[in-house]
Formats: structure tokens, sequence, C-alpha cells
């Protein structure tokens, strides 16, 4: 019997440092941000925040590809779709129906179930590349639908979304105010990551890296590999979606290129940069990309071609991304204090 | 009740031109250990991915516990209490010893638990514990099954399709490239799962086979050949000649290479 306490103290301990390192990176992320508002909000500064708030909105999108990349082994090169649908459901909500955060927060997570799930059934059906490819074209497809409808503003996208006061019972905060909005969406992101990070901890959420680690045994496990897949794909859609839904609260307005490719493809850079299967890593990898295209874009007006480069560099000496590589570390970290404790 | 668990029918499938297995039936009873031989491409491996769900039959039935199963999907089969290991080792390298029993006994919890935090699947957590010390892969819990060897894996494997405490157990070539040592323990364990556990057995270990199996059916070009006792088989003329060659008494060289 002692044998199998130890055993247990074991496992449970080695599950615990791994939570525990991943805790503490997210936290650091979120000190980091919140370090940034501070000295940000006594700079007085707008065009900062805003663009802060924007990385963290694109962090949102970059997590659901990492819940599917990192967690199921599924490459979405189209996940902008259900990002650029978010940000249109939530637009045409505060613009047509009623300017409230929780009519468009609620009616986008209706409406990406629904889209999710029958996105979902078309891709799921192929694996590897062809899953890729799949998600690839259904988000060119929806690019190309939005282009040219001109009832939701066609290639101009619609304007004069109205800014709104998001209402929290004891506060509210006013989406026009730089430093409110980026608490606001940090919080909101915090949750989603929060919500990511609990769901890779169930059963269900085993499950989806036992897909991506071995698919062929699950059926033989009892569990149904397609019915697994289609669910990270819309929990993933729901994420991007959500993410994408406080995106014209942001700027006003929303533009097809929301759905489109580079969208897409900036935010599997995110997740490779930021560390894939770490969740957190997005956060960080959302930061970095959107500081280097800031900072770059000064410079020069070729900042594709040296983030380009950069991103090559990172992927040849940092395979594993920044929270690849701080993990390890950070998991040592907690090792070792709660040895001395 | 019938003394058989698992009934086989006329079961065919083809690829393209190729007959992998054509009209076999036979019946596994409940408690017993039976063993398909034959040599390579008899159609060993294409029965159990038919009998496992992996493969759909062209024609034929199987029928398992008294339900018509045929054409079931594995992860159906499974819950109903049929479960397989696989020759080539068929483990989730990337993750723990711990982890793949833990993931093979989830299908033990209520579907309540499946969205609660894995800790309290406290049933599937037991079971894997269990397992960890049956098969004696208890130090190498949280290493990763990628870095066991090769008679650690083997054992994994056996025990991963064991998590699900099934009524019946396809075993392919279980002791597939072990040594003689270790190929007698793992004879020595089957036996012991045999009774509660009924099993279906693969093996080109002839000397397992024939001290193992109450029962044993000899596949020849995906028919069936013969049929019935360990001695019954080895004395039939014309599995003689099929399987063990023009080599009287049987005397094959254990382990058959691949």
């Amino acid at each position: 019997m002692a044998e199998a306490a130890i055993l247990r103290n074991a496992v449970e301990a080695t599950e615990r440092i791994a939570r525990g390192g991943r805790n503490l990176l997210a936290g650091i992320f979120v000190a980091i941000a919140l370090a940034f508002a501070v000295f940000a909000g006594m700079t007085g500064d707008t065009f900062f925040f805003r663009l802060a708030t924007e990385a963290l909105i694109f962090a949102g999108l970059a997590l659901s590809v990492d819940l599917l990349l990192g967690y199921t082994g599924l490459l979405s090169l189209g996940q902008a779709l259900f990002f650029g649908f978010g940000a249109y459901v939530s637009g045409l909500v505060l613009k047509n129906v009623a300017p409230s955060f929780w009519a468009a927060i609620g009616i986008t997570l209706a409406a990406t179930l629904l889209v999710g799930t029958i996105a979902g059934i078309i891709s799921i059906r192929a694996r590897g590349v062809y899953f890729a490819l799949i998600t690839f074209g259904l988000a060119q497809v929806a690019f190309k639908v939005v282009f040219n409808t001109r009832e939701i503003g066609g290639s101009d996208g619609i304007i004069g979304i109205p800014q709104i006061r998001a209402e929290f019972g004891l506060f509210s905060v006013d989406t026009q105010s730089p430093a409110g909005f980026f608490l606001l969406t940090l919080a909101f992101m915090m949750l989603l990551y929060a919500g990511c990070a609990y769901l890779v901890q169930t059963p269900a959420g085993r499950l989806l890296v036992a897909i991506r680690t071995n698919e062929s045994r699950v059926p033989f496990l009892g569990y149904s590999p397609w019915r697994a897949k289609l669910f990270a794909f819309v929990a993933a859609a729901v994420v991007a979606a959500l993410s994408g839904s406080l995106y014209p609260m942001l700027r006003g307005l929303v533009s097809p290129e929301l759905l489109a490719f580079q969208i897409s493809g900036n935010a599997v850079i995110m997740v490779v940069i930021g560390g894939v299967g770490t969740l957190a890593g997005a956060f960080y990898g959302s930061a970095i990309l959107t500081m280097l295209k800031s900072v770059i874009g000064t410079f020069t007006e070729y900042h594709l071609i040296v983030i380009g480069a950069l991103f090559m560099l990172s992927v040849i000496f940092f395979p594993k991304g920044l929270a690849g590589y701080a993990l390890p570390r950070l998991e040592r970290w907690v090792a070792r204090r709660r040895g001395r404790a | 009740m019938s003394a058989a668990l698992l009934e086989v029918e006329g079961l065919a499938i083809s690829f393209g031109a190729l007959r992998a297995v054509s009209d076999l039936s036979f019946t596994a009873a409940r408690g017993g250990i039976t063993s398909v031989i034959g040599p390579n491409g008899a159609g060993k491996s294409t029965l159990f991915n038919l009998v496992s769900g992996a493969l759909r039959p062209q024609q034929g039935r199987v029928r398992f516990a008294g339900a018509d199963v045929t054409g079931w999907s594995t992860h159906k089969l499974l819950r109903a209490g049929l479960s397989r290991s696989f020759q080539i080792t068929n483990l989730f390298f990337d993750l723990s010893v711990f982890e793949n029993l833990r993931l093979a006994s989830q299908v033990l919890e209520p579907m309540g638990r499946a969205l609660l935090p894995v800790a309290r699947s406290t049933a599937a957590r037991d079971r894997a514990e269990e397992l960890l010390g049956q098969f004696g892969l208890a130090e190498k819990a949280t290493e990763l099954a990628g870095h066991l060897s090769h008679g650690e894996q083997r054992r994994l494997e056996i025990a991963v399709s064991l998590a699900c405490r099934p009524k019946m157990l396809l075993l392919d070539e279980p002791t597939q490239g072990m040594s003689h040592g270790d190929t007698q323990s793992t004879a020595a364990m089957i036996k012991g799962l045999a009774g509660d556990l009924t099993i279906l057995l693969i093996e080109h270990d002839i000397d397992v086979v024939m001290n193992l199996s109450d029962h044993v059916v000899v596949m020849h070009q995906g028919a069936k050949l013969a049929e019935g006792t360990p001695a019954e088989v080895r004395g039939n003329a014309e599995v003689q000649k099929a399987y063990f060659g023009e080599n009287p008494g049987g005397e094959t060289p254990g382990g058959e290479a691949h």
C-alpha cells in the first residue's frame, strides 16, 4: 500500500508541477500587461493602448489555433473565418440590434455553435494537410462571400459601429476608454485562456491530446475520434469568434480582411513563436508579433521581410517557441520551491 | 446464454482480387483461449480487424455476447466489452505510462465526469494504478511510453487493452520480438487472464499456442484449414503440410522472423 501511495504522489506531483509552470507563465503575462497599462496610463498614451488591446484580441485567435494544433493536432489555416464571423456578428448586433456588450457576446456565441458545427463536420472529414487545405478553402470562400455581399458592406465592411458601455452590474466599462477597454479585453482573454486551460485538464481534453499523439488507437479506448475532433473544432471556433466579437468594440468597424488568410496565417505564426501546445504561448506570440510589426514598421515599409526572416530564425533556434523554452525552466523553479516548502 | 462469447459466421472480405478472408466460421468459448494460427499472409490480422470493427466485412456476421455486432464501429464494440492489442506496439508514445493507462481506463468513468477536472476521475486513476502494479510498470509511471524498452512497451500494450475491463480480448502476437524468458512470462500471464476473460490469440510461437490454447483455428490463404484442440490440430495431415511444412512432428523454430 505504501508503494501505491508513493506512486500516486509521484504522478500527482508531476502534474502539479506542470500546472504550476503553466499558471506561472500566464501570470507573468498578466503582470507584464498590467505593468504596461500603468506605464501607458501615466503617459496618457492612446495609440499603444489600442495596439496592445488589438494584440490581446488576436492572441485569443491564436489561442484557438493552439487548442486545435497543440492539443488535437489539427492545423487550421482558416481560423480567421471564425474570428471574422464573430467580428461581423458582433458588429451587426451592436449597430442594428442593440448596443449591448452582452447581446453581442451572447448572439456571437450562439451563432458560432451552429456555424462551427457545420464547418467542423466539413473539415474534420480530412486529416493532416487535407484538413489544413479545407479550413483554408472554407475561409477563402467566406472571405469572398463577405467581400461581395453589399448588404453587409461588401469590400468596405461595416463602419460606424457605435461605442458602448459594457455593463457589469457594479461597474461598467466604456469601450472608448483606452485603459478601460484594454483591461476589459485582458480580463476577457484570460477567461478564455482559463477556459481552455481547464478544458485540456479534463478527461475530454486529455482525449484530444491522445488524438494528437496517436489517433489510430483512440477508437480502441472506446471513443470516436470524429466526435472528439468535432468537439475541439467547435470549442476553438467559439474561442476565435468570441475574440473577434471584441474587435468592432475596439475599432468601431469591421472589414472583410478580418477573414483573410493573412489573419489566419499570422495566428499560426503567433502560436509557433509563442510555443505550440502551451496555450499561454499564444499571448506571448501575439505580443511579440504585434510589437515587431509596429517597431520595424516605423523603420522600413518592408517590415514583413524582416519579420519573415525573424520567424525563420526563431523556428530554427527556438523550435518549441518562447513558452516551450521557458516552461521547463519555470517547472524546475516550481519543483524547487515545492521541494523547499 | 450460449457457451460461445464470439461467433464468426461466413466472414469474408477481399481487397481487389485478393481474398484476404473467405467464408470463415468459428466460435470462441467463454472464458477460454482460442488461438488463430497460420503462415504470414493467411489473413489472421485481417480477421482481427474485421472482428474489432476496424474493417467492415463484405459477407458474413459477427455475434458477440449474444448480439449481432456486424459492422459496429470500434469504439462501440469496445464499450460492449471487446478490446484488442496490437502486433505493432500502438501506444501514446509522447505521453507518460500512467497517462496511457489512465486514458485507456477513462471509459470506466460515468459520462458526467468528462468535463470535470481529471483528478475527479478516480475510477480511471485507480484502474491505472492497479495495472501499473499488475504489469510491473509502477517505477516507470511518469516516464514517456516512448522511452520504455521493447519488452516494457509490449507489456504496456496489453495493459492498455485490458484497462477497460473487457469481456473479450483479441491479442495480436503479444510476444512479438520478445526474448525467450519474456515470452515464457507473457504466456503465463495470458494464461492467468483467461477465465474471467475470453481470449482470442494470434501467435507465431507454436509452443506458446500449443501450451495455452483450448481451441485452435488454422488459417491458410484466408480460409479455415482446420480447427480443434491443440492435439487434434497438430495431428491433422493438411495442417502439417500447409503450416508446419513437410516436417513431421510440427517442430518449427519459435519466434518466427518477420
